[in-house]
């Protein structure tokens, strides 16, 4: 028995709170990414309550140390400690914050362990809460989620495997890759964007405005496609904020 | 065996509260039939007389019989300061503290964005009109230290500094005799992080 329960036990686990949700009168459902086990759901019993330890710890974008046992898909949460470091994420950077999170809950699959992908998660938290210019952060973060995910987000070939030029203007395409404009997709409605955009991708460089503005366009339709309908929260409330 | 229609029905609206599911709900509407009939009655209603009469304060935002709550009426309050919370139970606390004379606004939540609870859900059209009256000097921004209230706040800073008020958030650290060993470690790395000159 002792066994058993030692399988089902982990201790001492890196994680992210990605979000919680009210759970019966005083627990909590906690999203957690987690170094080693990938997007968990666990209960955080009595965490709503006022006296509860884990209470004020249950906050998002915060590394944490986590205790957690059970074998179904629901676990139940034991405790949670300050990991390394606390993260001070103010103004946009917490709105950032709350949409890398929306992406993860809505692209991660439950219990598949992406510890680079984590690493980055983090490094990422971190760069936001230093820096004014979240936009660069955003867009890597974006193409490094879609690849570990293993959708392939192609920027060094056209769809003809032929190198990238940097002055030619490409169509781009889901699941294809840039399409050069005399090939037989050009009419169909992909991202329309210059072969530098791509190419300064590839190398993570986000200086020039025109691959600012042309990455961004890339990346919304590439996580439009991958999200399906529903249409994500974090940026629908930046347009509605935007309206005051 | 066919339960009455109405007793279908009023288990269905039992379930409109939070935490009451389908056995719970009928329980409860068992209990109102067979045990305590004018306890029922009473419910029914205080439940139609509250909502006839409380809506939200035209000024504060708050729930009130009044159109202006009595503590927007008051004459001993002071007019030029606004204070932000986001529920009524904050504003209950503060009031407790004796040590806020001004007025309030309830948001009645938080923007919560992986929630979908946006601008509109928290009433900021009506809290910029409440702020711009012309008597508000500092609106203080008492939203929770959570990451949704630390959202809501900078949002109404953004809003409302770009109408030209002045706006403040309260302070956070260490609780009142609170010692350095027993407090936890977030609380401490922000309160060294916000420390203020002498």
């Amino acid at each position: 028995m002792a066994t058993l329960s030692h399988v089902f036990r982990q201790d001492n686990q890196q994680v992210f709170v990605l979000h919680t949700y009210p759970f019966k009168e005083t627990s909590l459902v906690v999203e957690l990414f987690s170094r080693e086990h990938g997007r968990i759901a666990m209960v955080a019993k009595g965490a709503r309550r006022p006296r509860s330890a884990m209470r004020g710890m249950l906050q998002s974008f915060q590394p944490l140390i986590g205790a957690w046992s059970g074998k179904l898909e629901l676990k139940t949460l034991h405790s949670l400690e300050w990991g390394s470091g606390l993260l001070l994420l103010q103004g946009e950077a917490l709105m950032c914050g709350f949409y890398l999170n929306e992406l993860l809950l809505r692209l991660l699959p439950r219990e598949d362990p992406h510890q680079a992908l984590f690493d980055f998660y983090g490094q990422t938290l971190k760069t936001l809460s230093a820096s004014f210019q979240h936009a660069p952060t955003l867009r890597r973060f974006e193409l490094r989620l879609l690849q570990e995910l293993g959708y392939a987000v192609p920027l060094v070939h056209d769809e003809q495997e032929d190198d990238i030029h940097p002055e030619k203007t490409y169509s781009y395409f889901a699941e294809r890759g840039a399409c050069s404009d005399h090939s037989g997709y050009a009419n169909r409605n992909g991202v329309q964007l210059i072969g530098k955009t791509l190419q300064d991708m590839a190398q993570d460089d986000y200086s020039d405005p025109l691959t600012q503005l042309q990455s961004k366009q890339l990346m919304r339709m590439l996580l439009a496609y991958y999200l399906g309908d529903k249409p994500l929260h974090t940026r629908q409330l930046l347009i509605d904020l935007q309206q005051f | 065996m066919k339960n009455p229609q109405a007793l279908d029905q009023l288990v269905e609206s039992l379930r409109c509260l939070p935490g009451v599911g389908p056995k719970s709900a009928l329980r409860m509407a068992y209990h109102l039939l067979q045990r305590d009939r004018p306890g029922a009655d009473r419910l029914a209603n205080s439940i139609q007389n509250a909502l006839q009469i409380v809506s939200h304060c035209q000024l504060c935002n708050n729930l009130s019989e009044q159109s202006i709550c009595s503590l927007c009426s008051s004459d001993n309050r002071d007019t030029s300061l606004l204070c932000v919370v986001e529920m009524p139970t904050d504003l209950m606390m503060l009031e407790q503290t004796h040590s806020f004379q001004g007025l309030y606004f309830v948001l009645m939540g938080r923007l919560s964005p992986l929630d979908g609870i946006g601008p509109k859900e928290i009433h900021l059209e009506k809290l910029i009109r409440r702020a711009k009256d012309g008597t508000v000097r500092e609106v203080i921004l008492a939203t929770n230290y959570t990451v949704e209230g630390e959202a809501t706040a900078h949002y109404i800073n953004e809003l409302l500094s770009a109408r030209g008020l002045r706006v403040s958030r309260i302070a956070r650290g260490l609780p009142m005799g609170g010692e350095i060993e027993n407090v936890d470690s977030g609380t401490l790395a922000q309160a060294i992080m916000e420390r203020r000159s002498l």
